[in-house]
C-alpha cells in the first residue's frame, strides 16, 4: 500500500447481514471488519454464497446491513435514509454490473447523459466514451454493441461523473476473455485518471492481480486479506 | 383430480397478474352487463306492455268527434278491417284538487256497458268499481291519484262543459290508454295535474249534455288490414259529426312513448356492449403479448423437452379464455341487478299491472359467447407467436431490446431533450401498435363521457329554445270550443294577467309528394309577443300573407323546404282544405308544428275571429288567485304553468338520465382505469430492470415515476381530441337514438361539459396509472439487478 492509501475511504465494523426466508435466517455477513482507504482498488473473491457481493450491495447503498457499521465519510449507510442513500448514489458512486443493465432505448452517448445529466461537474459523455475507446460508436444503440463495447458504455457510464467510488459486480462474467481484458483495462486507466476507490466482485482469482489488496470470503467472513505490492496490467495478466 | 402443471401454471399466472386480469374482466363484465341489463329490462316491459293490452284489449286505431249518433257505431262497424269497435264518451273539464296551486284536467271517461266486449278496458288495483245506479262515484287513474295524494273516498268536484261534477273516488285503475301520461304543450309526464276519470255512462251522459251520442272511439283491426285506409274510412264517416282525424296506436301518445323507450334500450343493448369487448380484446392482446415475450426461455424450453406447438402455446388460450369467462360472469351477475334496478326505476314512470324482471339468459349466453371469443380473438397473436417461437431461443443469450431513433430524433435533433423524456418516446415508438390501441382506448373512454354530458346540454337547450324563446308565455289556458277574441280579452282581465294573446290551433295533415303528416296548424296573431317561430339563428320569423312556417323537422319529414308549396287538409270543423305556400321554416325541437297568421287560419276555415287557446303573463305572486279565476270558468278545460312544466320536465329528465349518466360514467371510468392500468402494468413489467438500474445510478423515485409515467401521459393527452370528435360523433348517434317526434334533441356541447369530462377522464387515466407506478418505490434493487433479462 502506497502513502497515497492512508486517507480512509470507508471504515466497517461488525458488519452483519442476515436474510429471513421460508428455509430459515440466513447469514450473509457475519461480522465483517474491513478499512479502505481513498484511491484504493480491492478485489473481493469468494465462491458464490460466500458474502463479498453482500458487501458490495451495503457499501453500494443497495442493500441494508442487520447490524454493524459502515461509514463513508461522515454517512453511516446502515442507518441512512432511502433518500439519503439515493442521493449518496447519485453523487458519489459509480456501477458496473455484470449484465451492463444500459437502458436499450438510448444510444451510447445517452446512456452516458443519462448520469451526467444529474451529476455535478461530470466530464462530457463524449470524453468519458473517447476515454473507453468508443468515441466512434457514440450513436449506437446498445443492441448494436458487442457484449465488451456494451460494457465498456457501462464503464463511460460509470466514471463520466467523476466518482469517489466504483463498484463493479463481476464487471467481465458475461464476456469472452478479450472482451473481459478490454473493459478491466478501461476500468484500470479510468479508475486511475478520476482516483477513484474501487472494489471488484469476481470469481476469477486471476483478477487479484489488479488490485492493491485482495480481499477472500468464504461463509459470510473475510478469510484473507493479501496484500498485493506488484499490481499487474490487465492484459499481463495470466487469464 | 390433479391438475397437468401447464394448467397450474395458468392459474398461478391468473393469480399473480389478478389486478390486470381484473381490470381486463371490469370492461368485459361492463360489456355483458349492458347487454343483459338492456335486454332483461327491454323483455320485462315489452312482456308487461303485451300482457296489458291483452288483458285490456289495447285499441289498434282510435277517432275523436264532437257528437256522433250511436247508430253511426253500425257503419264504423262495418268498416272492412274493423274486428272490434268501443263507442265511448269523454268530456274534458278542470278540477280543483285540494294541495295544488293549478287546476287539474279532468278527463271523465265513460265505463262500458259490458266490460268484456270493450276495448281500452282498465285494470282495477284498489277500491271497487262505482254502482251502475249512482252518477256520484268514480274511478281515478292510479297514477294521477298517488301524485295528487288521493285517497279513496274522496269527493271531488270537476266543472265539465259548465257542468259540475261532485264525485267520489271509489276505486283506482291502470288504463292502457294513460300507461304514460303526457301533460298538455308538453311530453312530459305531469300526473298530479292529469287527472283521468271512469264513471258509468249515465253519469257522463248528464256531465256531457249527451245521450244516444259518442264521441270518442276506439277500433280494433284485423290482422293484415291496411291501417290508412280504415283511418280514411273512419275519417269519412265522423266529419259530419265533427270529427277529428283518426290515428293508429303508434301515434296514440302513452304507446308512442313506451315504443320509443323499448328502442333506446335497444340502442343502449347494440352501442355499448362492442366498444367494451374491442376494448377488452386490445387489452388481452397486449397483455397476451407481454406474457409470450418475458416467457420465450419457457416456451422455447418446453418446445426442447418434446412439447407440441399448441400444447405450449394453449396456457395463454386458456388464460385469455378464463379472463373472458370471468368478466362474463360477472357481467352477468352485474347485469342481472342492474336491469332489476333499472325496471325498479320505470315501475315510477309506467304503470303496468305487472311489471316482472327475468334474468335475459339469451342474452347473456349471446354476450359472454362474444365476450370469451373477443378475449380470444385478442390472444391469438400472441399465442402465434409463441407457438412459432423455435426451441433454440431459450439457449441463446439474452439481447437487449432493439431501439433505434425515431420521429423524435428527426424532429429535435437531440436539442434540449432529457434522457428520461427519450426513454418515454423512443419506448412508445418502439409499440406503435400498442400506443395506438391504448390512444383509441382511452379516447373511447373520453368519448363516452362527453358524448353522454351531451344529454344534459341538449335538454338545457331545447328548454331554454321552447320555453324561454319560443313560447314566451307563463301560463296557457285552452279552451273547449273555439270562441271569439272577446273570450281572450275577458280572460286577459282575470286577477294576476298582464298581457294575454289568442291562438288558435287546429289538427291537420300535410301532403306533399306522396308522403303525409298529421300535425298541428297553429294559428298566431301577427303581432305576437308570446309565441314566435324562430329561425336557425333564433330570429323571430315575421308571417307574410297566407303562407305557413313549418317545423324543420316536420319539413324533412315531407321532404319540403321554404319556398315549397304543401296540400294541407284541416281535420276540424268543415275540414278545408288549400295548397299552401311554406315561407320559412322553424327551428324548434319539441312537436311538430306549421305555423301561420290566425287571420289567416280563421279565413282558411271559413270561420270569425277566433281563437282556443289563451297565451298569457301571469304576475307569480298572482298566480292563486288566477287559478281559482280560471276554475271558475267554464268552457277552460286545461291550463299549464310554464315554471311548473320546466320544473317537472328537468326532475324527470334529471331522474331518468341519472340512471343512464352513472351507468355510462362508470362504464367510460372504468374503460379508461383498465387501458391506463394494464398499459402502465406492461410497461413496468418491461422495464423494471431499467427503472431498477437509474435507481441504483442515482435516479430518485420520482425521476424513475416520471419515465415509467410519461408514456401514459402522452398517450393520454394524445387521446384527448380523439376521444372529443368521437364524443361528438357518439352525440350525434345518441341524437338519432334518443329523438322522437315529441323531442329532437340537438347535437349541443358546452365547454364546461367538455371540461367536465376530460377532467373525469384524467382522473380515471391517472388512478389506473397511479397505482402502478407507486409500486417503483417498492423496486427490489438486488434481485433485479442479478437477474438477466
Amino acid at each position: 500500500m502506497d502513502s497515497s492509501h492512508t486517507t480512509p475511504a470507508f471504515d466497517i465494523r461488525g458488519l452483519s447481514k442476515v436474510y429471513r426466508t421460508e428455509a430459515g435466517e440466513v447469514h450473509a455477513l457475519r461480522g465483517v471488519d474491513l478499512q479502505i482507504a481513498k484511491g484504493e482498488t480491492l478485489v473481493l473473491l469468494g465462491p458464490s454464497g460466500s458474502g463479498k457481493s453482500t458487501l458490495l450491495n451495503i457499501l453500494g447503498g443497495l442493500d441494508r446491513a442487520s447490524s454493524g457499521s459502515a461509514r463513508f465519510h461522515d454517512l453511516e449507510l446502515t442507518t441512512a435514509s432511502d433518500r439519503e442513500l439515493t442521493r449518496y448514489r447519485r453523487a458519489s458512486v459509480g456501477f458496473i454490473f455484470q449484465f451492463f443493465n444500459l437502458v436499450p432505448s438510448l444510444t451510447a452517448r445517452e446512456n452516458v447523459a443519462l448520469i451526467t445529466e444529474i451529476s455535478r461537474d461530470p466530464m462530457p459523455p463524449e470524453e468519458a466514451l473517447a476515454r473507453v475507446g468508443l468515441a466512434e460508436r457514440l450513436d449506437h444503440f446498445p443492441a448494436q454493441l458487442s457484449g465488451g463495447e456494451q460494457q465498456r458504455v457501462a464503464v463511460a457510464r460509470a466514471i463520466a461523473k467523476r466518482p469517489e467510488l466504483l463498484f463493479c459486480d463481476e464487471p467481465t462474467g458475461s464476456l469472452d476473455s478479450e472482451s473481459g481484458v478490454r473493459v478491466l483495462e478501461a476500468i484500470a486507466e479510468v479508475t486511475a485518471a478520476v482516483g477513484a476507490t474501487t472494489m471488484i466482485v469476481s470469481h476469477n482469482t486471476s483478477i487479484g492481480a489488479m488490485a492493491d489488496r485482495v480481499i477472500r470470503f468464504r461463509d459470510g467472513q473475510i478469510t484473507e486479506v493479501a496484500d498485493n505490492p506488484r499490481k499487474t496490467a490487465p492484459r499481463e495478466m495470466a487469464w | 383430480m390433479r391438475l397437468a402443471p401447464l394448467d397450474r401454471k395458468v392459474l398461478r399466472d391468473l393469480w399473480r397478474m389478478k389486478w390486470q386480469v381484473m381490470a381486463i374482466a371490469l370492461l368485459i363484465a361492463c360489456g355483458v352487463s349492458v347487454a343483459v341489463m338492456s335486454f332483461s329490462a327491454q323483455r320485462a316491459l315489452a312482456t308487461a306492455q303485451a300482457a296489458f293490452y291483452e288483458e285490456t284489449r289495447f285499441a289498434d286505431a282510435f277517432a275523436q268527434a264532437k257528437h256522433a249518433p250511436l247508430s253511426l257505431a253500425r257503419d264504423l262497424a262495418a268498416i272492412e278491417g274493423v274486428s272490434a269497435l268501443d263507442v265511448r264518451i269523454a268530456e274534458v273539464g278542470l278540477m280543483d284538487v285540494p294541495g295544488l296551486a293549478r287546476p287539474a284536467t279532468a278527463r271523465l271517461i265513460a265505463l262500458p256497458q259490458d266490460e268484456r266486449a270493450a276495448l281500452n278496458g282498465i285494470v282495477l288495483v284498489e277500491g271497487r268499481l262505482p254502482d251502475p245506479a249512482r252518477t256520484d262515484e268514480a274511478v281515478a287513474l292510479k297514477t294521477f291519484m298517488t301524485a295528487a295524494h288521493l285517497h279513496l273516498g274522496q269527493k271531488l268536484s270537476a266543472v265539465i262543459g259548465g257542468r259540475t261534477f261532485d264525485f267520489k273516488i271509489v276505486g283506482a285503475a291502470l288504463s292502457p290508454e294513460y300507461v304514460y301520461v303526457p301533460a298538455p304543450e308538453s311530453f312530459m309526464p305531469d300526473d298530479a295535474h292529469q287527472g283521468v276519470l271512469w264513471a258509468p255512462r249515465p253519469a257522463v251522459e248528464r256531465v256531457a249534455g249527451m245521450s244516444g251520442a259518442f264521441n270518442t272511439a276506439a277500433f280494433r283491426l284485423a290482422p293484415g288490414v291496411s291501417v290508412a285506409g280504415v283511418l280514411r274510412d273512419v275519417d269519412r264517416l265522423l266529419a259530419p259529426y265533427g270529427g277529428r282525424a283518426a290515428y293508429a296506436r303508434a301515434d296514440q301518445p302513452s304507446h308512442a312513448f313506451l315504443d320509443a323507450e323499448l328502442k333506446e334500450l335497444s340502442t343502449s343493448a347494440t352501442i355499448l356492449p362492442p366498444i367494451f369487448l374491442l376494448i377488452a380484446a386490445a387489452l388481452v392482446h397486449l397483455v397476451v403479448t407481454r406474457l409470450v415475450e418475458a416467457e420465450r426461455e419457457q416456451i422455447g424450453l418446453l418446445k426442447a423437452f418434446g412439447y407440441s406447438d399448441l400444447e405450449a402455446a394453449s396456457p395463454y388460450l386458456k388464460l385469455a379464455g378464463a379472463i373472458g369467462l370471468t368478466g362474463a360472469v360477472a357481467g352477468g351477475l352485474l347485469g342481472g341487478a342492474l336491469g332489476a334496478a333499472i325496471v325498479d326505476v320505470y315501475r315510477d314512470y309506467f304503470r303496468f299491472p305487472v311489471l316482472d324482471v327475468t334474468f335475459h339468459w339469451p342474452a347473456f349466453a349471446g354476450a359472454s359467447a362474444v365476450a370469451v371469443g373477443a378475449a380470444l380473438a385478442g390472444s391469438l397473436m400472441a399465442v402465434r407467436r409463441a407457438a412459432a417461437l423455435s426451441p433454440a431461443v431459450a439457449m441463446s443469450p439474452p439481447r437487449p431490446a432493439t431501439y433505434r431513433a425515431g420521429l423524435m430524433d428527426r424532429l429535435v435533433r437531440g436539442a434540449g431533450v432529457d434522457q428520461a423524456t427519450r426513454m418515454v418516446v423512443r419506448h412508445l415508438e418502439r409499440f406503435p401498435m400498442r400506443g395506438a390501441l391504448a390512444a383509441l382506448g382511452l379516447a373511447s373512454s373520453l368519448s363516452l363521457l362527453v358524448g353522454t354530458q351531451f344529454l344534459f346540454d341538449s335538454i338545457d337547450q331545447v328548454v331554454d329554445q321552447a320555453y324561454f324563446r319560443t313560447q314566451r308565455w307563463t301560463e296557457s289556458v285552452g279552451l273547449a270550443e273555439a270562441r271569439g277574441i272577446a273570450a281572450v280579452i275577458e280572460i286577459g282581465r282575470l286577477p294576476g294577467v298582464t298581457a294575454a294573446e289568442p291562438v288558435r290551433v287546429v289538427a291537420a295533415r300535410l301532403k306533399a309528394a306522396g308522403r303525409e303528416e298529421t300535425t298541428r296548424l297553429v294559428g298566431l296573431d301577427s303581432d305576437a309577443r308570446l309565441q314566435q317561430p324562430l329561425d336557425a339563428r333564433d330570429q323571430p320569423i315575421a308571417f307574410k300573407g297566407d303562407g305557413l312556417v313549418v317545423s324543420e323537422a316536420l319539413a324533412g319529414r315531407l321532404g319540403l323546404q321554404a319556398g315549397d308549396r304543401v296540400w294541407v287538409e284541416v281535420l276540424d270543423g268543415r275540414r278545408p282544405s288549400a295548397l299552401m305556400t311554406i315561407n320559412a321554416l322553424a327551428r324548434d325541437y319539441t312537436g311538430f308544428a306549421a305555423y301561420l297568421d290566425r287571420r289567416a287560419l280563421n279565413r282558411l276555415m271559413g270561420e270569425g275571429d277566433l281563437a282556443n287557446r289563451a297565451e298569457l303573463l301571469v304576475a307569480s305572486d298572482a298566480r292563486p288567485a288566477f287559478y281559482r279565476a280560471v276554475e271558475a270558468r267554464p268552457g277552460i278545460v286545461g291550463a299549464s304553468s310554464r315554471d311548473e312544466t320546466v320544473a317537472a320536465w328537468r326532475q324527470a329528465m334529471a331522474e331518468a338520465f341519472r340512471v343512464t349518466l352513472i351507468f355510462y360514467v362508470g362504464f367510460a371510468a372504468a374503460i379508461a382505469f383498465g387501458v391506463a392500468y394494464n398499459v402502465t402494468r406492461i410497461s413496468l413489467s418491461e422495464r423494471s430492470r431499467d427503472l431498477a438500474t437509474l435507481h441504483v445510478l442515482g435516479f430518485g423515485h420520482g425521476e424513475c415515476a416520471y419515465i415509467l409515467a410519461g408514456e401514459l401521459v402522452i398517450l393520454a393527452l394524445a387521446a384527448v381530441p380523439l376521444g372529443v370528435l368521437g364524443g361528438q360523433a357518439l352525440a350525434h348517434g345518441l341524437v338519432a337514438a334518443y329523438s322522437r317526434d315529441e323531442l329532437r334533441l340537438p347535437a349541443v356541447i358546452t365547454a364546461q361539459s367538455y371540461g367536465l369530462a376530460i377532467a373525469a377522464y384524467l382522473s380515471a387515466v391517472l388512478l389506473g396509472g397511479a397505482l402502478v407506478v407507486r409500486r417503483i418505490w417498492g423496486l427490489d434493487l438486488v434481485s433485479v439487478l442479478k437477474t438477466r433479462e
